[in-house]
């Protein structure tokens, strides 16, 4: 494998799993950011009076008085330093933190990409998102417990490209707003993977769910999408429901879930921009899905002729 | 004698979709939803205003008398001062 352009470690394996992760996810870093990952006997600990904001097991302080972003790590010692004014991360892991690799690129790692990338004008959002088959973009919007993996996976299985199912970068697309995905497999936890009725995938035994590559379900891969659709998501009652949204509702919607937005001055009107840019393009809905989804022959394109 | 004049808190930010808008403090870490009157008024304050520049600015922008513009402009300039959304400056 080609050493990814941007990162450095002083510990070889680590730089080959990081390596990996990021060729994996077809989002290595843009020319200019600069990542590095060290192995070290003590982490830091840095004077730090800002408030903690905790996201999972990473806690983070940002913006004002220092400026740079500070991150820190529950499960082992950690520490991650991203400038205010440079693309530059440095990540000082404790080796308990380097042993724990899976939950380690997943959860620290990926918040400090998440603030690095901000850098380079990609903003994460909660979101899937694909093209059905009529070439429309689609973004699914919601939490973990929203059912957009489920109806990812559905989608991916009835042929619509498939981007991501939860990891998404909102950034400027032929001057539009376009949504990167993060290429991973799409996570299920039991109940997705009993309504899907798919056999295979692998298990994603930390997680406590099977995962699936978007063509082990007959879907292929992509890497944007424009939405033209955007669809807030939640698992309710008996019968998928779509609602159109006002545009107030839309602009705190989309917000709520690129919440990146308010932990720092930096890019922050940017990211305004183009979540507002993403309201104007994209026709919005507010979504309940059902298991009569699955029964449905045109799945989710139905709902919006 | 000393007259106020008005400026958005530096650490504002405002964006708006078909005449919704929505403002985000930084410093305190929220955000909150602002009428269309409200982004005008916010958008004049982006530099230093007086009360009466920010009436005319409500009196050119929409059809609505004297009294109605500085009954509105004080509302939410009270508002915004309550919230740290604006700054005011004597001088």
């Amino acid at each position: 494998m080609l050493p990814i352009p941007g990162i450095s470690s002083n510990n070889p394996m680590l730089f080959a799993a990081v390596s990996q992760w990021l060729a994996e996810s077809r989002m290595p870093l843009p020319v200019g950011l600069r990542l590095r990952v060290d192995v070290v006997e003590v982490v830091p600990v840095e004077d730090d009076p800002r408030e903690i904001f905790p996201q999972g097991d990473v806690q983070i302080r940002a913006g004002h008085p220092l400026g740079w972003v500070h991150l820190t790590w529950k499960r082992a010692p950690a520490m991650a330093r991203i400038e205010e004014s440079r693309p530059e991360a440095h990540v000082q892991l404790s080796r308990e933190a380097a042993a724990d690799l899976d939950y380690l690129l997943r959860s620290f790692l990926l918040v400090t990409l998440i603030f690095l990338w901000k850098r380079d004008g990609r903003y994460h959002v909660h979101a899937g998102s694909g093209i059905d088959p009529r070439g429309r973009g689609w973004m699914l919007i919601g939490n973990s417990n929203s059912g957009k993996s489920t109806t990812t996976a559905l989608l991916a299985a009835r042929g619509w490209q498939v981007s991501t199912d939860d990891i998404a970068f909102l950034m400027e697309s032929n001057g539009k707003a376009g949504v990167m995905g993060f290429r991973s497999p799409i996570a299920l936890r039991s109940g997705g993977l009993h309504l899907l009725g798919q056999a295979g995938g692998v298990a994603l035994t930390a997680r406590d769910k099977t995962g699936f590559w978007p063509e082990q379900l007959g879907a292929s891969w992509v890497q944007t999408v424009e939405p033209d659709i955007v669809v807030f998501t939640s698992v309710e009652g008996a019968r998928t429901t779509l609602v159109p949204m006002l545009p107030g509702e839309v602009l705190k919607g989309l917000l709520q879930w690129s919440l990146w937005v308010m932990f720092e001055p930096t890019a922050a009107q940017e990211h305004l921009d183009l979540l507002s840019r993403l309201g104007r393009q994209a026709k919005c809905y507010r979504a309940t899905l059902a298991p009569d989804l699955f029964a449905a022959p045109g799945a989710l394109e139905d709902f919006l002729p | 004698m000393t007259e106020s004049s008005y400026r958005r808190h530096p650490d504002i930010r405002l964006t708006s979709l078909e005449g919704e808008g929505v403002v985000l403090h930084l410093r305190e870490r929220r955000y909150f939803s602002v009428s269309e009157t409200g982004l005008v008024l916010l958008e004049a304050l982006k530099e230093s205003r007086t009360f009466g520049e920010l009436v005319e600015g409500l009196l050119s922008e929409y059809e609505v008398d004297r009294e109605t513009a500085v009954e509105t402009t004080r509302a939410f300039l009270d508002q915004c001062l309550a919230s740290a959304v604006v700054v005011e400056t004597k001088t």
